[in-house]
Formats: C-alpha cells, structure tokens, sequence
C-alpha cells in the first residue's frame, strides 16, 4: 500500500493547504537552526544577536536532526563567552503532517495525510542575572 | 517488548547510579573542537595521515574556536572508513552527574546510537510505574520516582525522544535537562597490513535529561514543569479541531523572558494529543 504514495511534501509543518497552516511566531531574539545553511553561519548569527544586537538572552530551536547542530551551537557560543554565558534546554514534541499524493496520476487513490511526531530542543543562552 | 530471552543485551545499558566506572588518567584538552554534522565533503580540512604513533592525542589545541583558519579537526569516522581503518574500542569519558542533589539509586538509562527505543521504554517504564520485583530486592514502593536519561553524539536526538514518550505516558514529571560536551576516545586500527593505530579525541555534545515525580527546583536552568492538560484544552479553543498540529510555541503572547516560573511556557510545546471529540 504505501508503494503508490510519494511524500508530496515532506517535513514541512506549513504545506500548501489552509488547514495545515501554521506560522512560527520569531521574536527578534529566536534563532532556528537547519541542516542546510552552513553551521558557521548559523553560530555568527547567534554570536552576533548577543554581541552586537544586545540581548541579554537568546532562544536556539532546533527540530530531529537539527537537534545536534542546535546544542553545538548553544555549546560553542558558552565555550566562548569564557563561561559568562548560561544554558537552559526545554525538550518538546511537535507533529508534523506529511501528504501524501498516489504516485501514478491514473492511480485511483486519494491524497491522505500522515502525522508523525518529531523531538525538538529550545535552549536559551543568556547571561545571568547578576544577584 | 523484550526479544525472545529473558536478558537485555546489545547496545542498551542499564546503570544504576552506584555503579562509577573509574577515570582512565587521560589528559583532556578544553572541549574546542567539535564534531559538526557536516557533511563528509565539507570538511576538507584533514588530509591523509596526520596521527602517526598510538596514544597520541590526536587533537590540536586552538584559541579561537571562531577563527577560519583550518582546525585540526578530528576525522570523521567516514573518512576513516573509507583509509582502511577500523574502530577497535570506543571510550567514554565518565563525567561527574550533573543534577546536583540528584539522591542514588536513581535508575539511569544510557541511551546509545544503536539502542532501540521499545527496549529502552519496555525497561523504564517497568520501573517507573512500580513492577513487582522478585523478592530480596530492596525496591521503594510504587516504582521509582526518578529517571535519567542521558546520551551524546548522534544519541542525542533518540535521548529526548524517549524522555518525551515517557513524558507522555506517565504523566505530571517534572523534566530537568543538562547539555554539556563529552570527551570520547576511540581507537583506530588499520586494516590492511601496517599495523598503525590511531587513537583519536572527540569532543560529542552530550544531554541529560532528568525527569522525575517529585517537584524539582524551578530556579535551575533547565527546568521544565510539567505540563497541564487542563490548561491546554483552553489554549486549544481557538484552534479548530480538525487540524492536529502542535503548537510548537504558546498561542497566547509568548512570555519567554524568563523560563523558569511561568508554566504558560511549556502549553504549547509538546503538545500531540487528540483534542476531545
């Protein structure tokens, strides 16, 4: 059976169709981090909306496989504060809704969705609150 | 949920917290280098053979970690594959347990690349939810009340996910997690006749999460309550039903300034299951 589907669209939280639909909402200071864009980049980004932007704090999210990236990231930004920065990681699960469309346009099948759950971390990096 | 036998064998570990393995008397260099999930292409930085004799540490220390300028960056292991080169052992360095307080005899699950996961929940939740033990164990009453999980490397993301299926199934468990870098040090043979050995430091991000029946101190970082479904049927009413994604953010306005005490945090996030019909 699941030979005749294609993922039409994979992985994508936001698809096509209305009912789907969801916005991230991103505060200036939230940075979600990919597999596609260079890891370098991604930790420049984050580096520079402590440094430069001047947030006290800021909120890494990564999703599945981003997961690993996110922590280095959050990881490698403490290491180079010298310690002044602190980390705070919330895990969650988000779903995630796959359509699926026949493969062979003549095959007399409907489009059908499939939900999936995937983890995603949401680490804040921040510099204490002096007390 | 076990396989056929009775005994649990393979990647899966099962380690209370009494058991301490001892420190081998390794010199570690600060966590700079890190392995990146890049692809093997990507990382063209290391050529050939630059780890000659055994028990060389194989990593350069380096200032700035932000520099371009090409790190010595441990190989990745396809790369070593792909030379000839077999892994004989992989270590992990022991690193003090970061719950601070945590009591012993807490039950810790090692999550492990290759662990699967019905294995690994078969086991924690046995405990968790209070099996009957065979008599002379000394178990409390009622299962355990804590748990960690705890995992590095490529781990990580099958780490969270068991403590979020648990999470779910047992509800009401405050969840406290820690990230921090782990050292692993593996061994490299090769496979064709010279007999070099390579011995190679790496520097894995690594995560634990602690989840546990009583309330844990909100003011740690880290710390997640546990989340309320009756508040989030309210938070659900805008939503039509039909669609069933998660909110990965609260809908309402998003109070992140500060984690700790506002539970409002955690409604939307993890959220997957079924509003009532």
């Amino acid at each position: 059976m699941c030979s005749f589907f294609i993922w039409a669209q994979p992985l994508y939280i936001y698809t096509p169709s209305d009912t789907h639909r969801r916005k991230l909402p991103k505060r200036r200071n939230d940075v979600y981090v990919n597999m596609k864009t260079d890891f370098r980049a991604q930790l420049a980004r984050c580096q520079k909306l402590l440094e430069g932007g001047g947030h006290r704090e800021i909120c890494v999210h990564g999703l599945g496989l981003a997961i690993n990236r996110a922590i280095n990231i959050a990881l490698q930004l403490q290491a180079s504060s010298q310690g002044a920065l602190q980390l705070a990681a919330n895990t969650s699960t988000v779903e995630l809704v796959d359509d699926l469309e026949p493969e062979d346009p003549d095959e007399a099948g409907e489009p059908m969705t499939r939900t999936r759950n995937n983890s995603a971390i949401h680490i804040k990096v921040f510099y204490p609150d002096p007390q | 949920m076990f396989t056929g036998c009775g005994v649990v064998t393979g990647q899966n570990q099962y380690l209370t917290r009494d058991a301490v393995r001892p420190h081998p008397g390794l010199e570690v260099n600060t966590p700079i280098q890190m392995e990146n999930v890049v692809a093997p292409g990507t990382c063209a930085i290391y050529q050939g053979h630059t780890y000659s004799n055994a028990m060389q540490p194989a990593v350069v220390d380096v200032p700035d970690p932000l520099k371009p300028a090409p790190l010595a960056v441990p190989p990745p292991a396809l790369k070593l594959g792909q030379d000839g080169f077999k892994k004989v052992c992989r270590t992990e360095e022991d690193s003090p347990c970061p719950f601070p307080g945590l009591a012993s005899g807490v039950l810790e699950m090692r999550v492990k690349e290759g662990s699967k996961i019905r294995n690994l929940m078969g086991f924690a939740m046995a405990r968790m939810q209070g099996e009957k033990c065979e008599s002379g164990r000394d178990v409390s009453g009622g299962g355990l009340r804590q748990v960690v999980f705890s995992g590095s490397g490529r781990a990580v993301t099958k780490t969270i996910t068991c403590a979020e299926i648990m999470k779910r199934k047992v509800g009401s468990l405050h969840q406290l997690t820690k990230l921090r870098y782990k050292v692993v040090k593996e061994v490299w043979e090769s496979t064709e006749g010279s007999s070099s050995e390579m011995t190679v430091h790496r520097t894995v991000p690594s995560i634990s999460i602690l989840l546990s029946k009583d309330p844990l101190d909100p003011q740690e970082p880290g710390y997640q309550p546990p989340e309320t479904l009756s508040a989030l049927w309210e938070e659900k009413e805008g939503v039509e039903s039909a669609s069933q994604t998660a909110c990965k953010r609260p809908l309402g306005p998003s109070p992140y300034s500060s984690f700790t005490h506002c539970k409002r945090v955690c409604l939307g996030e993890g959220v997957s299951v079924l509003p009532p019909h």
